[in-house]
């Protein structure tokens, strides 16, 4: 096969600038380079095959109604050595363990604002804080228990967090079935060399699930976990199901549960009412209790937030978590870092300007062209202006819509985003790529070896959410040599 | 610990991938017997439609009820919500929901199973390729069943697969004997006697029994005799009996079951109520087959009432 190629000044994860492999991606580049295209292809397609079979879905709703694909994946493995892996892991614990400093601060004396390392008119009107969680102290003090975060590589090499999925991020089961169907694809290479497990994440999460139930349990019974989902439209609905599956626990929707007069939690079985100690819910706060929240919410369980409140019932993330995933808040995770921690960053933020203040607010309106503006609280890549791809007219309503309402506004360079080769069109060609690996915290944290590298299948492309025609990659972190 | 929700998923799952299998199995030996009778005795496909639940939503989509519509409507049509590709499609949707419960490689099975049915459905009506497509469903849904038996725990979850698998089988081989025995019983052209032996034999291949009949009875197909083993056979998998016996069984197995166990008493008691002789007659056995389906529907209601959460719930 002919060379892998790259883009010039780019950074791709397996081979460096004069063609040679990445050290740790040697074993997979020596065996892609002895392989012709056709081998590669027909490996490709008995892999989209089992994916079918075993049906890796994801909804969509772009037609309104709500269709099953099948999950995208390359079979071309994204690579990463075990010493950076570390290290990323390192960062990763320092982060979560800041984040949930600051989220349980904010709930309770505020202390980073009253010593003035946060301005407080973020907590005043921050879409996501919930003032009904004020005063609560779930157990260890850990509020966002599930963390995915997205990681990006910038040309020079360096890994940047881009963002901290607090709420209820997904991708986690994906990671697993793209192991699954990756050691097919590559059977001969796990054979001759060390690729870290990842088929414990279900075993931890557990874990941790059934840690968080009230201490009270100890010697009464075995707390009962499950897993709440809005349901089969939801787009995540296969992931739901597959963890609930693997930690072996009821997958229960809103109407399996009711909460009675003394603010406990039961779901209903055919041998009648059943007590629920933890909830991991994939069900977002503002549909979680209609007593509390949205009251037009079918999904959620009326009196949940009563339960939780009086110490009854576990639920993770917990209510609230968001107040800390916000792209504006983000912005100062460094200093949560140094004020909680009192050390120094290990995994850098990407440099972000934030529109509340003028002299940043003066910048981005003068740099927008060269940078992605964001709103604060859109995710999956909806919502953001890439200055450099923007039309004048757009570039001007961004700016237009920026001044309306700076605080909700920030704005970054625009990152070179590392390549991997991905098979195209009958050629393997540099495709840009993140890495979203997943964070578990409650007595002690939990970070998945390597994560979900998630791949723009659009030549040029930065869009790599699978809503917006993304596709993904394993992630395969290898012990060196 | 069995949610109310997935229990009853999990027994209309079980119910349309029996209904599914159940009506691929008459469609295959009808084609089959098609082509050994004689011109004198005309084809009659319309009462499939009997076998399968009624004319419902057939006669205002079909011109007339020939092989192909027939076929087309008891196979492939979405419309058809008893449809062997409607069935197919509703059991997969209801164990989606479910996938929790399922052995993983139970789920690869509905979904090759669904597969099977969306990429076959069509060319599955031609005669051709009817049969080939009939097995194949059939086949992918013993697969299913061999999963089902070989990996997963005897739990709450697996009894009310099983129940609902009893439920229906039961009722549709009820059908099956009122519909085509009653056939066989009524007005017939002339000389069609000869074709007796053939006819009867028929009935039991609808059910897939015919093989085990010849070893039960050794003595040809008459009419009491395959009444009586469809009926009663308790030690055959698709005779009434056994069904009921299945369901009765599956039932003790799980809690707050009495209103469902009194259900499955009385229609045992409706079964063993009256002489295979007396049967001998369309119209006796029509009003016999018509009591066994308001009892099995009786346990159904019983079913839903104790464990579908639709009766008040403490709060």
């Amino acid at each position: 096969m002919a060379d892998l190629r790259t883009i010039p000044l780019l950074w791709d994860e397996l081979v460096d600038a004069h063609g040679n492999p990445r050290p740790a991606a040697a074993a997979l580049v020596e065996r892609l380079r002895a392989m012709d295209i056709e081998e590669l292809q027909q490996r490709q397609g008995l892999a989209e095959v089992d994916i079918v079979a075993l049906g890796i879905t994801f909804t969509v709703y772009h037609d309104g109604k709500g269709t099953d694909r099948a999950w995208p994946m390359d079979i071309v493995p994204r690579v990463i050595g075990a010493s950076e892996w570390a290290r990323i892991e390192r960062g990763l614990k320092q982060r979560l363990s800041a984040l949930n400093r600051f989220i349980d601060d904010v709930y309770h004396d505020r202390k980073i604002v009253a010593d003035g390392v946060f301005p407080d008119e973020l907590l005043q009107d921050s879409v996501n804080l919930r003032p009904e969680c004020a005063g609560i102290s779930p157990k260890f003090g850990v509020w966002a228990h599930i963390c995915g975060s997205d990681l990006v590589r910038d040309a020079d090499g360096v890994v940047y967090v881009l963002e901290d999925n607090l709420r209820v991020p997904s991708g986690a089961s994906y990671l697993l079935q793209n192991r699954a169907i990756s050691k097919r694809a590559f059977a001969d290479l796990f054979e001759r060399q060390s690729i870290l497990p990842v088929d414990d994440y279900p075993d931890h999460l557990r874990r941790l699930l059934v840690s968080l139930a009230s201490d009270e349990l100890q010697g009464v019974r075995h707390p009962q976990v499950v897993v709440l989902t809005p349901g089969v439209y939801n787009s995540a609905y296969f992931e739901h199901a597959f963890l609930a599956q693997q930690m072996g626990v009821p997958l229960v929707e809103g109407a399996d549960l009711f909460v009675d007069t003394s603010n406990r939690v039961w779901m209903r079985t055919i041998d009648g009412p059943k007590p629920v100690d933890v909830i991991y819910r994939r069900i977002d706060d503002q549909f979680l209790d209609p007593e509390v929240f949205r009251k037009d919410s079918h999904l959620g369980v009326p009196g949940l937030m009563r339960s939780w409140c009086s110490g009854n019932v576990a639920i993770a993330n917990a209510p609230g978590a968001g107040v800390a995933d916000d792209k504006v808040v983000y912005a100062w995770a460094p200093d949560f870092i140094r004020y909680y921690l009192d050390e120094e960053p290990l995994l850098p933020n990407v440099p972000t300007y934030r529109c509340l203040y003028d002299d940043e607010l003066d910048y981005v309106v003068e740099h927008a062209g060269e940078l992605v503006l964001k709103p604060a609280n859109e995710s999956g890549g909806y919502g953001l202006t890439i200055g450099s791809a923007a039309t004048e007219a757009q570039l001007a309503a961004a700016i237009a819509a920026i001044r309306a309402d700076p605080r909700n506004w920030v704005a970054q360079p625009i990152l070179k985003l590392s390549t991997a080769p991905t098979l195209c069109a009958g050629e393997l060609a540099p495709r840009h790529v993140d890495l979203r690996p997943f964070v578990l915290s409650g007595r002690d944290t939990y970070v998945t070896m390597g994560g979900l590298t998630r791949v723009a299948l659009v030549d040029g492309s930065l869009v790599v959410n699978s809503s917006q025609g993304g596709g993904s990659k394993d992630t395969w972190v290898v012990e060196d040599s | 610990m069995l949610l109310s929700r997935v229990a009853e998923r999990l027994y209309w799952a079980a119910r349309y991938l029996e209904r599914a299998e159940g009506t691929a199995r008459i469609v295959r030996e009808h084609s089959n017997v098609i082509v050994d009778l004689p011109l004198t005795i005309p084809p009659n496909w319309g009462h499939l439609l009997g076998i399968t639940g009624g004319h419902e939503g057939f006669d205002e989509r079909y011109e007339g009820a020939d092989e192909a519509s027939i076929v087309s409507f008891l196979v492939a049509d979405p419309m058809n919500h008893g449809s062997v590709y409607s069935s197919i499609g509703h059991a997969r949707d209801n164990l989606r929901t479910c996938r929790d419960i399922l052995p993983t490689q139970a789920w690869n099975a509905v979904n090759d199973l669904y597969l099977v049915a969306v990429r076959g459905a069509a060319d599955g009506i031609q005669r051709r390729h009817r049969s080939r497509f009939l097995e194949k469903v059939i086949a992918e849904h013993q697969r299913l069943l061999g999963i089902l038996t070989t990996t997963m725990s005897r739990d709450e979850a697996y009894t009310m697969l099983r129940l609902g698998r009893h439920i229906e089988r039961g009722d549709m081989v009820t059908r099956v004997l009122d519909v085509r025995a009653g056939l066989l019983l009524g007005e017939r052209p002339e000389r069609a006697e000869l074709y007796d032996d053939l006819q009867w034999s028929s009935v039991l291949r609808s059910l897939s029994a015919l093989q085990m009949y010849n070893r039960r009875a050794a003595k040809g197909a008459g009419a009491v005799e395959v009444i009586r083993f469809i009926l009663g056979e308790g030690t055959f998998p698709r005779s009434v009996a056994y069904c009921l016996a299945g369901a009765q069984s599956s039932a003790r197995e799980l809690p707050l079951s009495e209103s469902v166990l009194a259900a499955c008493r009385a229609a045992l008691l409706e079964l063993s109520s009256s002489d295979p002789n007396a049967l001998l007659d369309a119209a006796q056995l029509h009003s016999k087959a018509d009591r066994l389906q308001i009892a099995i529907g009786a346990i159904n209601d019983r079913i839903a009432g104790a464990y579908f959460g639709h009766t008040a719930w403490p709060s």
